[in-house]
């Protein structure tokens, strides 16, 4: 019968047959329309036409049995009553969890490799493949929940082996713990342990492993997420922390009605911070406190919380959400730039080059990057991006943030002294690289070539006061001339729509500047899977629009997935990346116009 | 320009008779030194031909020109110093100054007209405050514009300026009556048993009726936009402002860009948070308190569990400050108006006795009050030793939170200073053998740690090889393009 319900099935009530084909009688029907979606059709019809005289005895046969309060309801909450009572959700969904998700005692298993960091033979990493309640305690702490009381946060997570009990000392080893160093690492005990089911909390004497616990009296200590285990288990390794695939592009500026409720605000940024993993809260240079999340619905929920759950309802103002964009170059530098320190002693050429493709999203994921073998490095640089072996082995730093997407590499031949300066130039690169020349955002995928330096022959002549200033402007100064552009934040949307909504969705789209790569049916559905890339920027509003335009019959989903060049020039008056540009530096408190290559050049 | 009445040649010499001075100093800013040749022989002439009162001329302060420079005195073994020009009216420490604040023209009639029309249509009591350079005309636009707006009931404060005569202070931490602050005074004076609050602020005074705040008042500002301004600003932030520029006689209602600095000075104070090793720059060897000051920073970051190193530089720059990368943030100690520096061409930023204070003492708060004076920093908070938090900070700049440097517990670092440096190289070379070739560094706590990460340690020794290197023929010429360099652009 089961599988009867489904596919190219029909049945005919009048003749009480199973056929593979319509047979195009009145009564002939496919199997899931006959027996499930019919009967549900017509109890609904009955509630929300009143017909009670015909409902009761159909509910009857049904065996389900409403109280008699519950007999007075009316139309809508009649029928949703009915409804509950007879296919409750919750026992239909809960069913579908213990079908298709795995047992913590089966899955743990194959899990262990994924989960653990330390040696897959410890005892740890035993217990968690054992699901072994009798073993050392190993919990991971995923998500900081608010609590009733103000300020107070219940540590939510999975217990992979043995129990945690109220009144525990557990070991909290945080996310930059390394084992054998007492750093990120602290002992506390449990206050008590708790079961959330649904919004309803029940606090329970100890919970084993297999379970999701809630505890209180550890928010102090964990700050995101973490790992618990035995006060005595100084050799754990901790649990993998959990990756999250979306970046917090989108962000808006804060800010409080009454001045002197900042510290409030102050504090509701911490805490939101805590609550949810993806929010970044942070500063910028100007002073405006900034909320970042991953999209716009994201951040009207944070704002939500921020302002009712964590500032007690203090008001707070808004800027409308603003993307944060990357500076990078087209071309190599037109000439070899140069400028002259303050003393005017020394010298440093270089140019700019935009890095290979891929490169920068390489160092993004961590393939390359500072912390490598150089060997290893220069064997990605020289086979994947055809770098020269010598030059991979010669690069400097990365940056901004000594991990960045861009770098300086030494292309000097026979400089004395080179090797005093290059800390001076890595800590101007730094800093440059953070805060672009065109409106002081990061840097992307930039080369930056030391080509030659001439240095002074006294070395108090060349310290980093004289170098550092100096660098910064020959980075800005080699930036400007090698064709300077803006990338831009893009988000993968993806769209499930009926056919007939496609030429809504596409004119939209177009109107938003994104375009569709992809577009196929969905396999035995008039549903179409539609995805396209479409800029962060133009992405506020985008929902409201498309659900006004095809009266609301898709609904987008948007994540980050890599960043584009405007392939307008920001230094050309009146195009779209200078109004961008002009944009940032306003809000920015930075002066209008873009600081002219002259101020960063020199002449011999 | 008469020289007689602007720089108050016979004030300055009753000053120096009244009191026999020997040897005076005459200390000038950059943009009247000029003038000083004239000063000094009106001066003498004033000061009658038989007395031998020696005049010495200074020029070029180390520090900010608007504080008494007493190093400089004593070099000459000044008895007083008399300045001329914009001034702080910060107070000396060991010498008496006189200060001459100049006397800007201002027309009086066009300023009572402008501030009369505008005062009509906002109806919030007045003070009003002005640059020093227009003292001499306040008493006039105080006549006018109770004359021009006789029947409304406005409330109007003049400030007063407070002496131009300085001082010495035996005790700073000792406040006589005139430099108390904040603080309610009972005075007895023609007009009763008045009780009110009294303010002061770069040099000038008021008093506010019992009951009042400054948020209550509408600021007047009678002056160029200069230091003395955005010092104004800042203190008052709650403050409405409204600016009455004389040399081009119009009112000016806008004041974001100052209130702009003050969202920069907030976020200069959450980056103090996140260093681990503060310069102190000495900015001031004249302003009383000044050394208190220093120890109680020093104090400070010490019990934040950070390294503080003092650096006596003169006057800050881009290039001077760079020479210490290891410093993330900089203390600039001065007097009150030349203490905010900001630039972006600095590389660690520069912040202010105050801001220190909330960046490092932990458990402070940024509640919009904004003191930029020694003395009322220093009376305002006397250290607290308190109890860490045992939460983990919240960093704004890396957007979460953030593990502080646990402050040592004994403090063997201080005891064996000496060995600090070995101590240091010896742990760091530990690490450094694990990881020898990688491009990350750590971050440091200390500078000895500091130039351990550094990749440049010095001058290689060649022990192998000891034949001498081959003789070379340097460079010559100009740094601007040494010879050869030249014809080669040239060439191009």
């Amino acid at each position: 019968m089961m599988e009867r319900l489904w596919g190219e099935n029909f049945f005919d009530p009048a003749i009480k047959n199973w056929t593979t084909k319509n047979t195009r009688s009145a009564t002939c029907k496919r199997g899931f329309v006959q027996f499930c979606y019919e009967p549900i059709k017509q109890i609904i019809n009955t509630c929300m036409n009143d017909q009670k005289d015909k409902l009761w005895p159909m509910l009857n046969k049904l065996q389900v049995t409403m109280k008699s309060d519950e007999k007075d309801l009316m139309g809508k909450p009649l029928m949703k009553r009915v409804m509950q009572t007879w296919l409750p959700a919750s026992r239909a969904l809960l069913e579908m969890m213990i079908f298709h998700l795995p047992s913590p005692s089966k899955a743990q298993k194959y899990r262990v490799e994924n989960l653990y960091e330390g040696p897959l033979d410890d005892m740890y990493a035993n217990a968690i493949r054992n699901c072994d309640p009798e073993g050392p305690l190993m919990l991971y702490v995923s998500k900081m929940i608010p609590a009733s009381d103000k300020g107070r946060f219940f540590a939510f997570g999975r217990v992979f082996s043995g129990k945690v009990s109220t009144g525990l000392k557990v070991r909290i080893m945080g996310p930059n713990y390394v084992p054998g160093e007492k750093k990120d690492l602290c002992v506390k005990s449990v206050q008590r342990t708790v079961i959330w089911m649904g919004k309803k909390q029940e606090t329970v004497e100890d919970v084993p492993c297999g379970n999701t616990v809630a505890m209180v009296g550890l928010d102090q200590f964990i700050t995101k997420n973490a790992t618990l285990t035995n006060e005595k288990e100084v050799d754990a390794h901790p649990i993998r922390a959990m990756k999250f695939s979306v970046s917090p592009v989108v962000r808006v500026a804060v800010q409080c009605r009454v001045a002197s409720d900042l510290p409030k605000l102050v504090e509701g940024l911490k805490r939101l911070s805590k609550s949810d993993p993806m929010v970044v809260c942070c500063i910028e240079e100007s002073g405006e406190l900034i909320v970042a999340g991953a999209g716009e619905l994201h951040l009207e929920i944070c704002l939500k919380d921020l302002q009712e759950d964590f500032m007690g309802g203090a008001e707070i103002i808004r800027s409308d959400p603003v993307a944060s964009f990357r500076e990078t170059v087209l071309e190599r530098s037109c000439r070899t730039v140069m400028s002259k320190s303050p003393n005017k002693h020394n010298r440093l050429y270089m140019e700019a080059r935009p890095l290979e493709e891929g490169l920068a999203e390489a160092i993004d994921d961590g393939r390359i990057g500072p912390r490598d073998d150089p060997k290893n490095r220069s064997k990605i640089l020289a086979e994947e991006y055809g770098w020269d072996k010598d030059l991979a082995k010669k690069i400097w730093c990365f940056g901004p943030e000594t991990t960045g997407p861009n770098m300086v590499v030494d292309m000097c031949k026979g400089v004395q002294y080179l090797n005093e300066i290059k800390d001076s130039v890595v800590a101007g690169f730094q800093w440059a690289s953070k805060e672009g020349a065109l409106a002081e955002e990061n840097m992307r995928g930039i080369c930056f070539e030391v080509c030659d330096v001439v240095l002074h022959a006294d070395a108090i002549h060349r310290g980093g006061g004289q170098i550092i200033p100096t660098a910064r402007r020959v980075f800005y100064a080699s930036q400007l001339t090698a064709k300077p552009r803006l990338l831009e934040p893009v988000y993968l949307v993806e769209i499930q729509a009926p056919e007939q909504a496609l030429g809504g969705i596409y004119s939209v789209l177009n109107q938003k500047r994104g375009h569709v790569f992809e577009e196929m049916q969905r396999p035995g559905t008039p549903l179409y899977n539609i995805k396209a890339f479409l800029p962060v920027i133009e992405s506020f509003g985008f929902s409201s629009t498309l659900r006004a335009a095809i009266s609301g019959q898709a609904f987008p989903q948007c994540v980050f997935d890599h960043w584009d060049m405007m392939s307008s020039d920001p230094l050309e008056p009146g195009s779209q990346a200078a109004a961008h540009v002009a944009d940032i530096r306003c809000r920015k408190g930075l002066r209008e116009q873009i600081t002219p290559l002259s101020e960063y050049e020199d002449r011999l | 320009m008469d020289l007689e009445l602007n720089f108050e040649i016979s004030r300055t010499a009753e000053f120096i008779l009244s009191r026999n001075f020997t040897r005076v100093a005459l200390q000038f800013p950059d943009d009247l030194l000029k003038h000083s040749t004239k000063v000094v022989t009106c001066l003498r002439n004033k000061l009658g031909l038989g007395n031998k009162v020696g005049l010495f001329v200074m020029a070029d302060t180390t520090f900010g020109s608007c504080c008494v420079d007493e190093v400089g005195a004593s070099h000459i073994g000044a008895d007083c110093v008399i300045h001329y020009g914009h001034t702080c009216l910060s107070s000396t420490s060991t010498l008496p100054a006189f200060c001459v604040f100049g006397k800007a023209s201002i027309n009086i009639s066009c300023c009572v007209e402008k501030l009369s029309s505008y005062f009509g249509t906002n109806g919030k009591p007045i003070v009003v405050l002005y640059g020093l350079g227009y003292a001499h005309a306040i008493l006039q636009i105080k006549g006018a514009l109770v004359e021009a707006m006789p029947k409304t009931k406005l409330e109007l404060i003049f400030s007063d300026v407070m002496c131009s005569i300085i001082n010495p202070l035996e005790d700073h931490r000792k406040s006589d009556g005139l430099q108390e602050c904040l603080g309610t005074y009972s005075s007895g004076n023609s007009l009763g048993a008045a009780t009110g609050t009294r303010y002061s602020l770069g040099g000038l005074t008021w008093d506010l009726p019992e009951g009042q705040r400054m948020e209550d008042y509408l600021l007047l500002w009678i002056g160029p936009e200069n230091s003395a301004f955005s010092n104004v600003v800042l203190t008052f932030n709650g403050c409405e402002i409204v600016r009455y520029d004389a040399t081009e006689d119009q009112l000016v209602t806008d004041v974001s860009q100052q209130k702009r600095i003050l969202k920069r000075r907030y976020y200069l104070v959450e980056r103090a948070k996140d260093a681990n090793m503060v310069g102190i720059l000495v900015g001031t060897l004249g302003v009383a308190g000044y050394l208190h000051m220093i120890h109680q920073m020093k104090e400070l970051i010490r019990l934040a569990g950070k390294k503080a190193y003092t650096l006596v530089m003169g006057r800050p720059n881009p290039a001077k400050l760079a020479n210490f990368p290891e410093c993330d943030v900089f203390i600039y100690v001065s007097c009150a108006q030349t203490a905010l520096l900001d630039s972006k061409e600095f590389l660690a930023p520069v912040i202010t006795p105050f801001e220190a204070m909330l960046a490092f003492s932990s458990g402070s708060q940024w509640t919009g009050a904004y003191i930029l004076e020694f003395r009322d920093l220093i009376n305002s908070s006397q250290l607290e030793v308190r109890k860490r938090p045992e939460e983990a900070r919240f960093s704004f700049l890396k957007g979460g939170y953030v593990e502080d440097f646990e402050p040592r517990e004994n403090g063997d670092e201080d005891h064996e200073g000496t060995l600090a440096l070995a101590n240091a190289t010896e742990k760091a070379l530990q690490l450094r053998d694990r990881d020898p070739d990688s491009l990350v560094k750590g971050t440091a706590k200390s500078g000895a740690e500091f130039f351990v990460t550094r990749s440049y340690h010095g001058l290689e020794m060649h022990a192998n090889s000891s034949s001498p290197e081959p003789y070379l023929i340097g460079r010559s010429g100009k740094a601007s393009g040494y010879k050869g360099e030249k014809s080669e652009a040239e060439a191009l």
